[in-house]
Protein backbone atom coordinates (compact mmCIF):
# COMPACT_ATOMS: atom_id res chain seq x y z
CA UNK A 1 0.00 0.00 0.00
CA UNK A 2 3.01 2.42 1.31
CA UNK A 3 4.73 1.84 -2.45
CA UNK A 4 1.54 2.25 -4.71
CA UNK A 5 0.85 5.65 -2.37
CA UNK A 6 4.62 6.76 -3.00
CA UNK A 7 4.25 5.54 -6.86
CA UNK A 8 1.19 8.06 -7.04
CA UNK A 9 3.05 10.63 -5.56
CA UNK A 10 6.26 10.58 -7.94
CA UNK A 11 3.25 10.50 -10.77
CA UNK A 12 1.70 13.11 -9.91
CA UNK A 13 5.05 15.02 -8.97
CA UNK A 14 6.54 14.40 -12.04
CA UNK A 15 3.03 15.12 -13.90
CA UNK A 16 2.95 18.48 -12.51
CA UNK A 17 6.97 19.28 -13.11
CA UNK A 18 6.46 18.17 -16.73
CA UNK A 19 3.59 20.92 -16.64
CA UNK A 20 5.39 23.76 -15.25
CA UNK A 21 8.71 22.68 -17.57
CA UNK A 22 6.44 23.16 -20.86
CA UNK A 23 4.90 26.51 -20.10
CA UNK A 24 8.70 27.84 -19.16
CA UNK A 25 9.91 26.91 -22.13
CA UNK A 26 6.96 28.32 -24.15
CA UNK A 27 7.92 31.71 -25.52
CA UNK A 28 4.43 32.77 -26.00
CA UNK A 29 2.52 31.17 -22.62
CA UNK A 30 1.50 35.10 -22.06
CA UNK A 31 -0.14 35.90 -25.08
CA UNK A 32 -3.71 34.46 -24.77
CA UNK A 33 -3.88 32.62 -28.33
CA UNK A 34 -6.25 32.95 -31.03
CA UNK A 35 -9.68 31.73 -30.69
CA UNK A 36 -9.34 31.23 -26.92
CA UNK A 37 -11.76 33.99 -25.66
CA UNK A 38 -15.19 33.75 -26.56
CA UNK A 39 -16.69 36.68 -28.62
CA UNK A 40 -18.25 38.11 -25.71
CA UNK A 41 -15.11 38.46 -23.87
CA UNK A 42 -12.59 39.65 -26.74
CA UNK A 43 -15.59 42.35 -27.44
CA UNK A 44 -14.85 43.43 -23.41
CA UNK A 45 -11.36 43.54 -23.06
CA UNK A 46 -11.54 45.35 -26.53
CA UNK A 47 -13.80 47.76 -25.19
CA UNK A 48 -12.00 48.35 -21.77
CA UNK A 49 -8.91 49.39 -23.84
CA UNK A 50 -10.46 51.49 -25.99
CA UNK A 51 -10.23 54.64 -23.50
CA UNK A 52 -6.63 54.39 -22.76
CA UNK A 53 -5.41 53.91 -26.63
CA UNK A 54 -7.41 56.84 -27.41
CA UNK A 55 -5.89 58.92 -24.49
CA UNK A 56 -2.40 57.38 -25.90
CA UNK A 57 -2.98 58.07 -29.03
CA UNK A 58 -4.11 61.63 -28.49
CA UNK A 59 -0.96 62.13 -26.11
CA UNK A 60 1.24 61.07 -29.06
CA UNK A 61 -0.45 63.00 -32.00
CA UNK A 62 -0.11 66.56 -28.98
CA UNK A 63 4.08 65.57 -28.78
CA UNK A 64 4.12 65.34 -32.84
CA UNK A 65 2.41 68.77 -33.14
CA UNK A 66 4.80 70.01 -31.45
CA UNK A 67 7.98 68.10 -32.49
CA UNK A 68 7.35 66.17 -35.89
CA UNK A 69 10.72 64.73 -34.80
CA UNK A 70 8.99 62.90 -32.09
CA UNK A 71 7.24 60.88 -34.39
CA UNK A 72 10.51 58.91 -36.34
CA UNK A 73 11.41 58.21 -32.11
CA UNK A 74 8.13 56.75 -30.92
CA UNK A 75 8.14 54.35 -34.32
CA UNK A 76 12.16 53.64 -33.17
CA UNK A 77 10.82 53.02 -29.78
CA UNK A 78 7.54 50.58 -30.99
CA UNK A 79 10.38 48.66 -33.01
CA UNK A 80 13.03 48.26 -29.88
CA UNK A 81 9.73 47.31 -27.72
CA UNK A 82 8.87 44.75 -30.62
CA UNK A 83 13.08 43.47 -31.04
CA UNK A 84 13.59 43.02 -26.84
CA UNK A 85 10.10 41.14 -26.43
CA UNK A 86 12.00 38.59 -29.35
CA UNK A 87 15.11 38.09 -27.68
CA UNK A 88 15.87 35.23 -25.03
CA UNK A 89 16.02 35.92 -21.54
CA UNK A 90 18.10 33.44 -19.48
CA UNK A 91 16.17 31.88 -16.76
CA UNK A 92 17.87 29.94 -13.36
CA UNK A 93 16.38 27.10 -14.46
CA UNK A 94 18.74 27.01 -17.47
CA UNK A 95 15.56 27.71 -19.77
CA UNK A 96 14.55 30.31 -22.06
CA UNK A 97 12.18 32.51 -21.91
CA UNK A 98 11.37 36.14 -23.88
CA UNK A 99 11.80 39.30 -21.37
CA UNK A 100 8.06 41.67 -21.77
CA UNK A 101 10.11 44.67 -21.98
CA UNK A 102 6.99 46.29 -19.87
CA UNK A 103 8.52 47.93 -16.84
CA UNK A 104 11.62 48.90 -19.69
CA UNK A 105 8.83 50.54 -21.82
CA UNK A 106 6.43 52.07 -19.06
CA UNK A 107 9.98 53.86 -17.25
CA UNK A 108 11.06 55.25 -20.88
CA UNK A 109 7.98 56.41 -22.51
CA UNK A 110 4.87 56.87 -19.93
CA UNK A 111 2.12 54.28 -19.59
CA UNK A 112 0.16 56.28 -22.31
CA UNK A 113 2.61 56.32 -25.11
CA UNK A 114 2.90 52.43 -23.87
CA UNK A 115 -0.44 51.56 -24.82
CA UNK A 116 -0.61 52.83 -28.29
CA UNK A 117 3.00 51.46 -28.51
CA UNK A 118 2.01 48.13 -26.97
CA UNK A 119 -1.01 47.85 -28.92
CA UNK A 120 1.04 47.80 -32.74
CA UNK A 121 3.45 45.36 -30.92
CA UNK A 122 1.02 43.22 -30.09
CA UNK A 123 -0.68 43.17 -33.33
CA UNK A 124 2.74 42.29 -35.04
CA UNK A 125 3.10 39.69 -32.97
CA UNK A 126 0.12 38.18 -33.84
CA UNK A 127 0.71 38.39 -37.36
CA UNK A 128 4.13 38.18 -38.10
CA UNK A 129 4.75 35.15 -35.09
CA UNK A 130 1.49 33.73 -34.11
CA UNK A 131 2.29 35.00 -30.53
CA UNK A 132 -1.54 35.80 -29.44
CA UNK A 133 -4.50 36.50 -31.76
CA UNK A 134 -6.79 38.77 -33.59
CA UNK A 135 -9.96 38.55 -31.74
CA UNK A 136 -7.70 38.35 -28.29
CA UNK A 137 -5.86 41.37 -28.97
CA UNK A 138 -7.62 43.30 -26.73
CA UNK A 139 -7.27 40.93 -23.73
CA UNK A 140 -3.36 40.59 -24.80
CA UNK A 141 -3.26 44.65 -24.70
CA UNK A 142 -4.62 44.84 -21.50
CA UNK A 143 -2.73 42.87 -19.67
CA UNK A 144 0.61 43.62 -21.01
CA UNK A 145 0.35 47.34 -22.59
CA UNK A 146 -1.89 48.76 -20.16
CA UNK A 147 -2.44 47.05 -16.72
CA UNK A 148 1.11 46.10 -16.22
CA UNK A 149 2.49 49.24 -17.94
CA UNK A 150 0.63 51.55 -15.58
CA UNK A 151 1.51 49.41 -12.28
CA UNK A 152 5.11 49.31 -13.34
CA UNK A 153 5.04 53.04 -13.54
CA UNK A 154 3.41 53.49 -10.35
CA UNK A 155 5.80 51.76 -8.68
CA UNK A 156 8.78 53.38 -9.98
CA UNK A 157 7.34 57.10 -9.51
CA UNK A 158 6.54 56.14 -5.76
CA UNK A 159 9.87 54.74 -5.11
CA UNK A 160 11.74 57.68 -6.65
CA UNK A 161 9.66 59.65 -4.53
CA UNK A 162 10.53 57.81 -1.53
CA UNK A 163 14.08 58.40 -2.30
CA UNK A 164 14.78 54.98 -2.77
CA UNK A 165 17.31 53.73 -4.81
CA UNK A 166 17.15 53.93 -8.50
CA UNK A 167 17.96 50.74 -9.13
CA UNK A 168 15.71 49.44 -6.68
CA UNK A 169 12.97 51.34 -8.45
CA UNK A 170 13.82 50.16 -11.84
CA UNK A 171 14.27 46.26 -10.42
CA UNK A 172 10.77 46.58 -8.44
CA UNK A 173 9.25 48.55 -11.16
CA UNK A 174 10.37 45.82 -13.91
CA UNK A 175 9.62 42.56 -11.62
CA UNK A 176 6.30 43.82 -10.24
CA UNK A 177 4.59 44.50 -13.91
CA UNK A 178 6.38 41.47 -15.00
CA UNK A 179 4.32 39.71 -12.11
CA UNK A 180 1.13 41.95 -12.45
CA UNK A 181 0.95 40.91 -16.29
CA UNK A 182 0.56 37.41 -15.37
CA UNK A 183 -1.68 37.78 -12.50
CA UNK A 184 -3.79 39.87 -15.35
CA UNK A 185 -3.33 37.09 -17.30
CA UNK A 186 -4.95 34.23 -15.24
CA UNK A 187 -7.66 36.67 -13.99
CA UNK A 188 -8.68 36.72 -17.98
CA UNK A 189 -8.23 32.60 -18.77
CA UNK A 190 -9.77 32.18 -15.05
CA UNK A 191 -13.05 34.52 -15.56
CA UNK A 192 -14.09 32.38 -18.71
CA UNK A 193 -13.72 28.78 -18.13
CA UNK A 194 -12.97 28.97 -14.32
CA UNK A 195 -9.42 27.19 -12.33
CA UNK A 196 -8.24 30.96 -11.88
CA UNK A 197 -6.41 29.52 -8.79
CA UNK A 198 -4.56 26.83 -10.98
CA UNK A 199 -3.71 29.67 -13.81
CA UNK A 200 -2.37 31.30 -10.80
CA UNK A 201 -0.34 28.79 -9.18
CA UNK A 202 1.10 27.89 -12.10
CA UNK A 203 2.32 31.47 -12.89
CA UNK A 204 3.51 31.54 -9.68
CA UNK A 205 5.55 28.59 -9.99
CA UNK A 206 6.71 29.15 -13.34
CA UNK A 207 6.86 33.23 -13.51
CA UNK A 208 8.21 34.53 -10.26
CA UNK A 209 12.03 33.59 -11.58
CA UNK A 210 11.38 35.33 -15.22
CA UNK A 211 9.71 38.24 -13.16
CA UNK A 212 13.36 38.25 -10.96
CA UNK A 213 15.45 38.00 -14.14
CA UNK A 214 13.55 40.14 -16.08
CA UNK A 215 13.73 43.09 -13.15
CA UNK A 216 17.72 42.31 -12.63
CA UNK A 217 17.99 42.62 -16.61
CA UNK A 218 16.30 45.91 -16.65
CA UNK A 219 18.58 47.39 -14.37
CA UNK A 220 21.34 46.26 -15.93
CA UNK A 221 20.05 48.22 -19.28
CA UNK A 222 19.34 51.36 -16.89
CA UNK A 223 22.77 51.06 -16.01
CA UNK A 224 24.34 51.20 -19.35
CA UNK A 225 21.69 54.09 -20.31
CA UNK A 226 22.44 56.07 -17.73
CA UNK A 227 26.06 55.46 -18.39
CA UNK A 228 26.01 56.23 -22.17
CA UNK A 229 22.91 58.43 -22.86
CA UNK A 230 21.77 60.37 -20.26
CA UNK A 231 21.11 62.62 -23.09
CA UNK A 232 18.47 60.73 -24.49
CA UNK A 233 16.95 59.84 -21.24
CA UNK A 234 16.51 63.06 -20.70
CA UNK A 235 15.03 64.30 -23.97
CA UNK A 236 12.38 61.16 -23.14
CA UNK A 237 11.51 63.38 -20.27
CA UNK A 238 10.35 66.19 -21.56
CA UNK A 239 9.10 64.16 -25.22
CA UNK B 1 11.01 36.96 -40.41
CA UNK B 2 7.88 34.46 -39.54
CA UNK B 3 4.83 34.85 -42.01
CA UNK B 4 5.64 37.75 -43.16
CA UNK B 5 8.19 36.00 -45.98
CA UNK B 6 5.87 33.72 -47.20
CA UNK B 7 3.32 36.34 -47.73
CA UNK B 8 5.54 37.71 -49.89
CA UNK B 9 5.37 34.63 -51.91
CA UNK B 10 1.84 33.79 -51.94
CA UNK B 11 -0.28 33.70 -55.03
CA UNK B 12 -2.49 35.89 -53.42
CA UNK B 13 0.04 38.73 -52.86
CA UNK B 14 -1.66 40.92 -55.97
CA UNK B 15 -5.00 40.17 -54.68
CA UNK B 16 -6.39 43.43 -53.15
CA UNK B 17 -5.90 43.38 -49.27
CA UNK B 18 -9.47 44.05 -48.20
CA UNK B 19 -11.32 40.47 -49.52
CA UNK B 20 -8.86 39.34 -48.12
CA UNK B 21 -9.26 40.51 -44.82
CA UNK B 22 -13.45 40.28 -44.90
CA UNK B 23 -12.33 36.38 -45.96
CA UNK B 24 -10.72 35.57 -42.65
CA UNK B 25 -12.93 37.92 -40.64
CA UNK B 26 -16.20 35.94 -41.43
CA UNK B 27 -14.60 32.78 -40.76
CA UNK B 28 -13.28 33.72 -37.51
CA UNK B 29 -16.12 34.78 -36.31
CA UNK B 30 -18.04 32.03 -37.65
CA UNK B 31 -16.04 30.01 -35.82
CA UNK B 32 -15.81 31.99 -32.76
CA UNK B 33 -19.23 31.75 -32.28
CA UNK B 34 -20.26 28.40 -32.98
CA UNK B 35 -17.89 26.91 -30.37
CA UNK B 36 -17.92 23.59 -31.59
CA UNK B 37 -15.04 20.86 -32.55
CA UNK B 38 -16.24 19.92 -35.95
CA UNK B 39 -16.84 23.70 -36.82
CA UNK B 40 -12.82 24.12 -35.72
CA UNK B 41 -11.92 21.28 -37.61
CA UNK B 42 -13.75 22.25 -40.83
CA UNK B 43 -12.38 25.60 -40.47
CA UNK B 44 -9.08 24.51 -40.20
CA UNK B 45 -8.71 22.07 -42.63
CA UNK B 46 -10.92 24.64 -45.21
CA UNK B 47 -8.24 27.30 -44.28
CA UNK B 48 -5.42 25.18 -44.72
CA UNK B 49 -7.13 24.38 -48.43
CA UNK B 50 -7.20 27.87 -49.44
CA UNK B 51 -3.37 28.68 -48.19
CA UNK B 52 -2.17 25.60 -49.75
CA UNK B 53 -3.96 25.32 -53.15
CA UNK B 54 -4.96 29.67 -53.54
CA UNK B 55 -1.79 31.04 -52.41
CA UNK B 56 1.03 28.07 -53.33
CA UNK B 57 1.85 27.44 -49.37
CA UNK B 58 3.62 24.36 -49.29
CA UNK B 59 1.44 21.71 -46.61
CA UNK B 60 4.73 21.36 -44.76
CA UNK B 61 5.42 24.93 -43.90
CA UNK B 62 1.40 25.21 -42.98
CA UNK B 63 1.39 22.41 -40.48
CA UNK B 64 4.62 23.96 -38.77
CA UNK B 65 3.01 27.15 -38.09
CA UNK B 66 -0.31 25.78 -37.09
CA UNK B 67 2.42 24.08 -34.40
CA UNK B 68 3.48 27.73 -32.89
CA UNK B 69 -0.13 28.23 -30.58
CA UNK B 70 0.29 24.93 -29.80
CA UNK B 71 1.89 25.00 -26.78
CA UNK B 72 -0.33 27.23 -25.04
CA UNK B 73 -3.02 25.73 -26.35
CA UNK B 74 -2.04 22.58 -24.61
CA UNK B 75 -0.86 23.80 -21.22
CA UNK B 76 -4.26 26.14 -21.78
CA UNK B 77 -6.09 22.64 -22.53
CA UNK B 78 -4.83 20.66 -19.63
CA UNK B 79 -5.25 23.28 -16.99
CA UNK B 80 -9.17 23.48 -18.20
CA UNK B 81 -9.34 19.91 -18.75
CA UNK B 82 -7.63 18.77 -14.71
CA UNK B 83 -10.59 19.06 -12.33
CA UNK B 84 -10.05 18.38 -8.30
CA UNK B 85 -13.43 15.95 -7.68
CA UNK B 86 -14.25 14.27 -4.35
CA UNK B 87 -13.59 10.39 -4.43
CA UNK B 88 -16.53 8.52 -5.76
CA UNK B 89 -16.93 10.91 -8.59
CA UNK B 90 -17.15 9.63 -12.24
CA UNK B 91 -14.13 10.23 -14.27
CA UNK B 92 -12.92 9.53 -17.30
CA UNK B 93 -9.01 9.25 -15.61
CA UNK B 94 -8.21 10.73 -12.21
CA UNK B 95 -5.28 10.21 -10.06
CA UNK B 96 -6.15 9.99 -6.28
CA UNK B 97 -4.09 12.66 -4.55
CA UNK B 98 -4.41 12.36 -0.81
CA UNK B 99 -8.40 12.68 -0.23
CA UNK B 100 -9.30 13.83 -3.63
CA UNK B 101 -9.30 12.99 -7.10
CA UNK B 102 -7.43 14.99 -9.76
CA UNK B 103 -8.78 13.92 -13.39
CA UNK B 104 -11.34 14.69 -15.97
CA UNK B 105 -14.71 13.70 -16.40
CA UNK B 106 -16.67 13.30 -19.97
CA UNK B 107 -17.82 17.25 -19.23
CA UNK B 108 -14.02 18.48 -18.83
CA UNK B 109 -13.32 16.23 -21.83
CA UNK B 110 -15.58 17.65 -23.92
CA UNK B 111 -14.99 21.41 -22.80
CA UNK B 112 -11.54 21.51 -23.55
CA UNK B 113 -11.56 19.47 -26.73
CA UNK B 114 -14.41 22.43 -27.96
CA UNK B 115 -12.05 25.21 -26.63
CA UNK B 116 -8.90 23.57 -28.26
CA UNK B 117 -10.68 23.08 -31.90
CA UNK B 118 -12.46 26.43 -31.78
CA UNK B 119 -8.48 28.05 -31.44
CA UNK B 120 -6.88 25.69 -34.30
CA UNK B 121 -9.74 26.83 -36.40
CA UNK B 122 -9.24 30.67 -35.65
CA UNK B 123 -5.82 29.94 -35.58
CA UNK B 124 -6.22 28.92 -39.03
CA UNK B 125 -8.25 31.82 -40.11
CA UNK B 126 -5.27 34.11 -38.86
CA UNK B 127 -3.00 32.38 -40.80
CA UNK B 128 -5.15 32.68 -44.20
CA UNK B 129 -4.73 36.66 -44.00
CA UNK B 130 -0.83 37.02 -42.76
CA UNK B 131 0.48 34.16 -44.77
CA UNK B 132 -1.17 35.51 -47.85
CA UNK B 133 -0.88 39.49 -47.23
CA UNK B 134 2.44 41.29 -46.55
CA UNK B 135 1.77 43.87 -43.22
CA UNK B 136 2.51 46.70 -45.66
CA UNK B 137 -0.46 45.71 -47.80
CA UNK B 138 -2.82 45.35 -44.39
CA UNK B 139 -1.85 48.71 -43.17
CA UNK B 140 -3.04 50.06 -46.84
CA UNK B 141 -6.05 48.40 -46.01
CA UNK B 142 -6.29 49.70 -42.48
CA UNK B 143 -5.90 53.36 -43.93
CA UNK B 144 -9.30 52.35 -46.32
CA UNK B 145 -11.02 51.71 -43.09
CA UNK B 146 -10.40 55.55 -42.14
CA UNK B 147 -7.74 54.03 -39.00
CA UNK B 148 -6.56 57.34 -38.39
CA UNK B 149 -3.64 58.35 -40.77
CA UNK B 150 -0.92 58.79 -37.95
CA UNK B 151 -1.62 55.74 -36.27
CA UNK B 152 -1.37 53.74 -39.85
CA UNK B 153 1.74 55.64 -40.06
CA UNK B 154 3.36 54.43 -37.08
CA UNK B 155 2.50 51.13 -37.54
CA UNK B 156 4.20 51.33 -41.10
CA UNK B 157 7.63 53.12 -39.33
CA UNK B 158 7.60 50.32 -36.70
CA UNK B 159 7.34 47.19 -39.27
CA UNK B 160 10.09 48.82 -41.00
CA UNK B 161 12.04 49.10 -37.79
CA UNK B 162 11.94 46.06 -36.88
CA UNK B 163 13.86 44.65 -39.47
CA UNK B 164 16.92 47.21 -39.42
CA UNK B 165 16.91 47.06 -35.16
CA UNK B 166 16.67 43.40 -35.14
CA UNK B 167 19.76 43.16 -37.59
CA UNK B 168 21.59 44.84 -35.39
CA UNK B 169 20.31 42.87 -32.56
CA UNK B 170 21.09 39.74 -33.93
CA UNK B 171 24.86 41.53 -34.90
CA UNK B 172 25.38 42.28 -31.01
CA UNK B 173 24.05 38.77 -30.33
CA UNK B 174 26.93 36.81 -32.63
CA UNK B 175 29.37 38.93 -31.61
CA UNK B 176 28.95 38.63 -27.78
CA UNK B 177 28.14 34.79 -27.98
CA UNK B 178 31.24 34.32 -29.78
CA UNK B 179 33.07 35.67 -27.12
CA UNK B 180 31.14 33.29 -24.23
CA UNK B 181 29.23 36.14 -23.39
CA UNK B 182 26.48 33.50 -22.60
CA UNK B 183 27.93 31.35 -20.22
CA UNK B 184 26.33 30.84 -17.06
CA UNK B 185 23.61 33.18 -15.60
CA UNK B 186 25.22 35.86 -14.54
CA UNK B 187 27.17 36.81 -17.49
CA UNK B 188 23.98 36.18 -19.73
CA UNK B 189 22.20 38.70 -17.89
CA UNK B 190 24.60 40.96 -18.42
CA UNK B 191 25.15 40.59 -22.03
CA UNK B 192 21.50 40.93 -22.74
CA UNK B 193 21.47 43.98 -20.85
CA UNK B 194 24.00 45.84 -22.78
CA UNK B 195 22.71 44.17 -25.81
CA UNK B 196 19.58 45.92 -25.24
CA UNK B 197 20.54 49.35 -24.10
CA UNK B 198 22.89 49.23 -26.74
CA UNK B 199 20.05 48.16 -29.42
CA UNK B 200 18.31 51.65 -27.88
CA UNK B 201 20.90 53.63 -28.32
CA UNK B 202 21.36 52.77 -31.78
CA UNK B 203 17.81 53.09 -32.93
CA UNK B 204 17.50 56.10 -31.14
CA UNK B 205 20.58 57.68 -33.40
CA UNK B 206 19.34 55.94 -36.37
CA UNK B 207 16.04 57.72 -35.85
CA UNK B 208 17.57 61.06 -35.48
CA UNK B 209 19.37 60.64 -38.90
CA UNK B 210 16.94 59.06 -40.22
CA UNK B 211 14.74 62.35 -39.73
CA UNK B 212 17.46 64.47 -40.62
CA UNK B 213 17.20 62.53 -44.21
CA UNK B 214 13.50 62.87 -44.43
CA UNK B 215 13.70 66.53 -43.53
CA UNK B 216 16.57 67.14 -46.56
CA UNK B 217 13.81 65.48 -48.88
CA UNK B 218 11.40 67.90 -47.92
CA UNK B 219 9.29 65.68 -45.42
CA UNK B 220 6.40 67.90 -44.50
CA UNK B 221 4.83 65.76 -41.73
CA UNK B 222 3.71 62.56 -43.21
CA UNK B 223 5.33 60.08 -45.22
CA UNK B 224 2.57 59.76 -48.42
CA UNK B 225 2.84 56.56 -50.57
CA UNK B 226 1.15 54.81 -53.59
CA UNK B 227 -1.35 52.56 -53.56
CA UNK B 228 0.05 48.76 -54.56
CA UNK B 229 -0.80 47.43 -57.83
CA UNK B 230 -3.67 44.76 -57.20
CA UNK B 231 -6.34 42.79 -58.73
CA UNK B 232 -9.58 43.75 -57.06
CA UNK B 233 -10.39 40.25 -55.89
CA UNK B 234 -13.76 40.01 -55.78
CA UNK B 235 -14.31 36.78 -56.54
CA UNK B 236 -12.99 35.82 -53.06
CA UNK B 237 -16.77 37.42 -52.00
CA UNK B 238 -18.60 34.52 -53.44
CA UNK B 239 -15.99 32.00 -51.74
CA UNK B 240 -16.34 34.10 -48.30
CA UNK B 241 -19.70 32.94 -48.69
CA UNK B 242 -19.69 29.53 -49.30
CA UNK B 243 -16.97 29.08 -46.41
CA UNK B 244 -19.40 30.80 -44.06
CA UNK B 245 -22.09 28.40 -45.49
CA UNK B 246 -20.24 25.23 -45.02
CA UNK B 247 -19.07 26.03 -41.46
CA UNK B 248 -23.07 27.12 -40.43
CA UNK B 249 -24.04 23.68 -42.33
CA UNK B 250 -21.45 21.47 -40.30
CA UNK B 251 -22.68 22.84 -37.22
CA UNK B 252 -26.08 22.46 -37.94
CA UNK B 253 -25.21 18.91 -39.07
CA UNK B 254 -23.43 18.53 -35.42
CA UNK B 255 -26.59 19.85 -33.74
CA UNK B 256 -28.58 17.17 -35.52
CA UNK B 257 -26.65 14.39 -35.08
CA UNK B 258 -26.49 15.81 -30.87
CA UNK B 259 -29.98 16.65 -30.28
Amino acid sequence: MRQSGFNRFLLTGGMLAALAGSLMVNAGAMHIAEGWLPVNWCLLWGAVCIPFVVAGFLSIKRRIDQAPRAKILLAMCGAFAFVLSALKIPSFSGSCSHPTGVGLGAILFGPLTMAVLGLIVLLFQALLLAHGGLTTLGANTFSMAIAGPILSWAVYRLLRKMKAPPALAVFAAAALGDLFTYVVTSLQLGLVNGGMEKFLAIFAVTQVPLAIAEGLLTVVIFNVLEKYSQAQLQELRVL
Amino acid sequence: MGTDRYAYQSRLRRVAPLPKLVLAAAALVVCLCCDSVWVGLTTVLAMGILITVLGGLPVKVYLHFLKVPLAFLVVGGITILIHSYPTGTATLAALPVGERLWGFTAGDLDQAARLFCKAMGAVGCMYFLSLNTPVTDLTMALERLRVPRLAVELMELIYRFIFVLGATAANIRLAQESRLGYQGFRRSVRSLGELSSMVFLRAWRKAQSIYTALEARGYAGSLATLAGDYTPGLWLLPLTVAIAGGQLLVYGLERMAVG
